[in-house]
């Protein structure tokens, strides 16, 4: 997952490599899937989100669809 | 505490107390186990996908998430120290887990341009800029490197 200042510079990227322009994240919502995925990172009992709740924590910050699906074989 | 427990945060406490993502033997002193069994412990937790082994090298942690065990081009300056981040959603990932302000050295992922992130007071200081995700959730793991 790369940053970028904009949109165009994340058009740009993609269209040099070839790839679909896939959803842009906010760096608002980008800290709400940080904090959310490591905020216990550090303690013994941490562990990675299972499928459905990563469904559940994407679509907390409004992405949603098969993208976001980790059991998706569609995009 | 079950011994891959033990392996997992003996790796954490020190990168965070470091900022250096350790090898297996440097784990395997740390909590006085042999180094083999702590090489199988790393390979179970790569399996439940919590790190990510050095290609060719499984003696070594290439991605402890969000920490990466090489340098990045996200470093994060928090807690006097720094520490390298494997993506953007990482380099905000170090502050969440170290809960602590944090500033951010990053780039443009197109043009290279220099860019600085921030965390204060457990909130992104706002600036321009957006994160993408190239590839699907399915299939992070297939490349995560370059995912």
């Amino acid at each position: 997952m790369l940053l970028f200042r904009s949109g165009e510079t994340v058009k740009a990227w993609c269209a040099a490599r070839g790839l679909p322009v896939r959803p842009l994240i906010s760096l608002d919502q980008l800290w709400i899937l940080a904090e959310t995925w490591y905020e216990n990172r550090l303690t013994p009992d941490s562990r990675r989100p299972k499928p459905d709740e990563m469904v559940g924590i994407f679509a907390s910050i409004g992405l949603t669809g098969p993208f976001w699906d980790p059991t998706s074989d569609q995009w | 505490m079950d011994f891959d427990t033990t392996v997992k945060t003996a790796i954490y406490e020190t990168i965070a107390e470091t900022g250096s993502v350790p090898d297996a033997g440097h784990v395997a002193a740390t909590i006085q186990a042999p180094v083999q069994e702590v090489q199988a412990a790393f390979e179970r937790l790569q399996q439940k996908r919590l790190l990510l082994l050095e290609p060719g090298d499984p003696s070594r942690i290439r991605m402890a998430p969000p920490f990466s065990g090489v340098p990045t081009s996200f470093l994060v300056h928090a807690r006097g120290r720094g520490y390298y981040a494997n993506c953007v959603w990482d380099a905000y990932g170090v502050a969440a887990a170290l809960h602590c302000d944090a500033v951010i050295d990053a780039s443009d992922g197109h043009t290279g341009e220099p860019m600085i992130l921030e965390i204060r007071g457990g909130q992104p200081v706002p600036v321009p800029g957006v994160a993408h995700f190239a590839v699907p959730a399915a299939k992070w793991w297939d490349d995560l490197i370059f995912t």
